[in-house]
C-alpha cells in the first residue's frame, strides 16, 4: 500500500470509530440524566466514562484531522481544520460542516475543563451545543465522498441517528412532564 | 495544608437529587427518601480527597466544600 | 382586605388618629435631626433595638456592620409575608414618615444616596399609602419602591434581595450574610418596618429613657387588631387568657394560658422560655380548633408556600403537612412527623422549612396530652381548657 493509500484508510478508519465514538458520548451524556440513585450502575461511573470516551475521542480527532492534512490525495490544508470554507477547494461544503463540528467540540472541551469557575447555567448552555457538533459530525461523515452509497456505511450512520433520536426523544418527553408536573402542581396551590 | 475538619455545603436550590455526592462520598453523605443528600458529618483529612472529587462530580455544581462550621 | 384596628400606644401609635400626613407628623415629632455615623452607631448599641421582623437581630450589629463600608445598600422591609401579622401594615397607613425618618437618619449618617423599601403587592392600600408618604417628603428622591409578590417567603432576606435585583422574589443560599455581600455585593442593612420606627422614635424624641415598647397583633375571629404594648407588661393584662395561643406567626411557638400568666411582655424572657415574641402576631385558635388541628391547618398552608426550589422543602414539607395532619385525624403517629422535622431542617436556601419544624415541634411540646387524646381519635382539649381558665382564674 502506497503512503498515500495508507493515510486515506487511517483517514476514513478513524472517522468512522469517531461516529461510533461521539455516537457513545452523547448516548451516556443523555442517559445520566436519567433515574436516580440506586440504580445498578453509579451515575459517577457513567458520567466518568462519558469524560473518558470524549477524551478519547478527541486524541482520534486530531489523528483524523492529521491523516487527512498529511494525505497528497486530496487538498486539505491545516488551517482548514479549524476555519470552515476559507480557501477549501476538497468538499468544501461537508469539509466545512466537520471544520465546525470540530470548533464546537474544542469549545466543548474548554468549558467541561473550566466547568468550576464558570457557573453550572453557562456551561450548560454551550454544552447542549453537544448535540450540533454530533450532528455535524454524522453529516459531515455520511456526505463527504462516496461512501454513502454503499449499505454498511449507511446501516451505521442510521443506527447511530436512530439511537440519538430515541435518546433525545426520551430526554425530551422526561422534561415536558417534569414541567408540567410542577406547572400543575402550582396551579392547583 | 490544614488538617482542620471541613464542612460539605449543598447549594439547595441548584441540587437536582441526582445522588452522585453519596456515591462517591457516602461516608459523609447520605440520601433522603426523595434522593437528596443529607450531609452526616465532617469531613476529616482522610476524606479530603474524595470530598473534592464530589463536589468536581456533581452535575449542577451544587456541593461546595467550606472551612467554617455549619450555623 | 381586612380592616385593621389600631390601638393608639405611647410611643410608635401616639396620636394615630392624627393622621398619616406629614405635617401632623413633624407638629408631633419635630424636624428629623441630622447623626453622624460614629454617634449613630454609639446611639444604637445604647438603645439595643431587636429586630422586629421575626429573627429578633440586635440592629445596631447590622448597623455596625455596614458604616464605614463603601456604598451602603439600606431596605426597609414592609413586605410582611406573615398573614396574622398586620404592625407593618398599620404604621404603613398611618405612622409611615416614622419608618421613612428611620431610614432617612441612617442613610444620612452613612452616606447611602438611596433607600429601597420593599411593599406588599397583594395589598394596594398599603403601597398608595407610602408612595403618598415619599411625596411628601422634601426627601422623596432617596426612596424607592419594590413591590413584593403574595407569598409567605417573600420577605425573607435573599428573597427580597433577589425582587431588588430584578429577578424573581424567591429565596437563594446566601453563602454571607447580606451584612457582608448583599445587593449587587453590597454591604446591606435589611431590617423591619417596626425596626425602622423604633429608630425614629428615639431619634425624634430624644426619650431613651422611656420604656422600650413593641407592636403586637391580635389576630382574632374578626378585624385584626394591632396594639404598642410597653415592655415588660403582664400578658394577662394584653390579651384575653382563654385559650392556647401561637406567638410569633406560623413559624412561632404555642404558649397556654397558664404559662402566660406568670410572663410577660419581654422580648429576652419570652426567647429564653422558647416562646420568642418574632413579628409580635399572636394568635387565637379558629373555631372549633385545638391546637393539633390548628397546626395542621397552619402547616398546610406553610407547606403550599414553599418556593419549591430545595428538594428537601418541595418534598418535605407536604409530607410534614400529611403527617401533622394524619395526627390530627386520622391517628396517625408522632415518629413521622418528629422524623419529617428533622429532614427538612437546616437542608434549604432559606429558614422557611426550619421554622414550620419548630411550630409543630412546639405544639408536639406543648400539648402532649392532646397529642396522645387525637392517637386515640378523640381530643383533649374541650376538657383542659376548662381546667385551664380555672387555673388562670385562681
Amino acid at each position: 500500500m502506497t503512503d498515500s493509500a495508507l493515510l486515506w484508510y487511517l483517514n476514513r478508519a478513524t472517522g468512522t470509530v469517531l461516529l461510533i465514538v461521539f455516537t457513545l458520548v452523547v448516548l451516556l451524556g443523555i442517559l445520566s440524566t436519567f433515574g436516580n440513585a440506586g440504580r445498578r450502575v453509579p451515575r459517577f461511573l457513567t458520567q466518568a466514562l462519558h469524560r473518558q470516551l470524549s477524551l478519547l475521542g478527541v486524541a482520534l480527532l486530531i489523528a483524523h484531522v492529521v491523516t487527512a492534512v498529511l494525505d497528497t490525495f486530496v487538498d486539505i490544508r491545516w488551517w482548514q481544520a479549524v476555519v470552515p470554507w476559507w480557501g477549501s477547494k476538497y468538499e468544501p461544503l461537508w469539509l466545512s460542516v466537520g471544520t465546525l463540528s470540530l470548533d464546537l467540540m474544542a469549545l466543548l472541551l474548554v468549558t467541561s475543563l473550566a466547568r468550576s469557575r464558570m457557573g453550572h447555567r453557562s456551561w450548560r448552555a454551550v454544552h447542549v451545543l453537544g448535540y450540533v457538533a454530533w450532528g455535524a459530525a454524522v453529516a459531515h461523515g455520511f456526505f463527504i465522498g462516496t461512501d454513502y452509497q454503499s449499505t454498511w456505511p449507511k446501516l451505521l450512520t442510521l443506527a447511530c441517528v436512530v439511537a440519538v433520536g430515541l435518546a433525545a426523544l426520551a430526554r425530551s418527553v422526561s422534561v415536558l412532564v417534569h414541567r408540567s408536573h410542577t406547572r400543575l402542581e402550582r396551579s392547583l396551590r | 495544608m490544614s488538617r482542620q475538619p471541613r464542612q460539605l455545603r449543598v447549594d439547595w436550590p441548584s441540587c437536582l437529587g441526582r445522588g452522585l455526592c453519596h456515591e462517591v462520598l457516602p461516608e459523609v453523605v447520605e440520601l433522603d427518601e426523595w434522593g437528596y443528600p443529607v450531609v452526616t458529618g465532617e469531613v476529616t483529612p482522610d476524606l479530603l480527597a474524595d470530598a473534592r472529587h464530589a463536589v468536581r462530580t456533581c452535575p449542577t455544581l451544587a456541593l461546595r466544600l467550606v472551612k467554617q462550621p455549619k450555623r | 382586605m381586612k380592616q385593621i384596628d389600631v390601638r393608639e400606644g405611647p410611643r410608635l401609635l401616639a396620636g394615630y388618629d392624627e393622621g398619616p400626613g406629614l405635617t401632623a407628623h413633624r407638629a408631633r415629632y419635630g424636624p428629623l435631626p441630622d447623626l453622624d455615623a460614629t454617634t449613630l452607631v454609639r446611639l444604637a448599641k445604647q438603645w439595643d433595638i431587636r429586630g422586629r421582623g421575626g429573627a429578633g437581630f440586635p440592629f445596631a450589629i447590622k448597623l455596625e456592620g455596614v458604616a464605614g463600608k463603601r456604598r451602603p445598600v439600606l431596605v426597609v422591609n414592609l413586605s410582611e409575608g406573615e398573614p396574622a401579622a398586620h404592625k407593618d401594615a398599620a404604621l404603613a397607613l398611618g405612622r409611615p414618615h416614622l419608618v421613612l425618618d428611620g431610614a432617612a437618619v441612617v442613610a444620612r449618617a452613612l452616606g447611602a444616596t438611596l433607600v429601597h423599601l420593599v411593599v406588599p403587592g397583594e395589598n394596594p392600600r398599603v403601597v398608595r399609602a407610602v408612595r403618598a408618604a415619599i411625596a411628601e417628603r422634601s426627601d422623596t428622591r432617596l426612596f424607592t419602591i419594590h413591590e413584593a409578590a403574595d407569598r409567605f417567603v417573600a420577605g425573607q432576606a435573599r428573597a427580597v434581595l433577589e425582587l431588588m435585583a430584578g429577578r424573581p422574589n424567591l429565596p437563594v443560599t446566601a453563602w454571607q450574610p447580606e451584612v457582608f455581600d448583599g445587593h449587587r455585593g453590597r454591604p446591606t442593612l435589611l431590617s423591619n418596618a417596626e425596626t425602622w420606627a423604633q429608630v425614629a422614635v428615639r431619634v425624634l424624641r430624644h426619650d431613651e429613657d422611656a420604656p422600650d415598647t413593641t407592636l403586637l397583633t391580635w389576630d382574632g375571629e374578626t378585624s385584626p387588631m394591632v396594639a404598642e404594648v410597653v415592655e415588660g407588661t403582664p400578658w394577662r393584662e394584653v390579651v384575653p387568657l382563654d385559650g392556647p395561643v401561637l406567638i410569633g406567626g406560623y413559624h412561632g411557638a404555642w404558649a397556654t394560658p397558664r404559662m402566660l400568666a406568670g410572663l410577660a411582655v419581654d422580648r429576652d424572657r419570652m426567647k429564653q422560655t422558647g416562646v420568642p415574641i418574632g413579628a409580635g402576631a399572636v394568635i387565637p385558635l379558629g373555631p372549633g380548633e385545638c391546637p393539633v388541628t390548628m397546626t395542621a391547618r397552619i402547616t398546610a398552608y406553610l407547606a403550599g408556600q414553599s418556593a419549591r426550589r430545595c428538594g428537601p422543602c418541595l418534598n418535605g414539607l407536604p409530607a410534614l403537612a400529611d403527617a401533622v395532619a394524619a395526627v390530627a385525624w386520622e391517628r396517625g403517629g408522632v415518629a413521622r412527623v418528629e422524623h419529617l422535622q428533622r429532614m427538612v431542617t437546616g437542608r434549604g436556601a432559606c429558614t422557611h422549612p426550619d421554622g414550620t419544624a419548630r411550630m409543630v415541634g412546639s405544639m408536639l411540646a406543648t400539648f402532649p396530652d392532646d397529642v396522645e387524646a387525637h392517637a386515640h381519635g378523640a381530643c383533649a382539649f374541650a376538657l383542659d381548657a376548662q381546667r385551664e381558665r380555672e387555673l388562670v382564674a385562681r
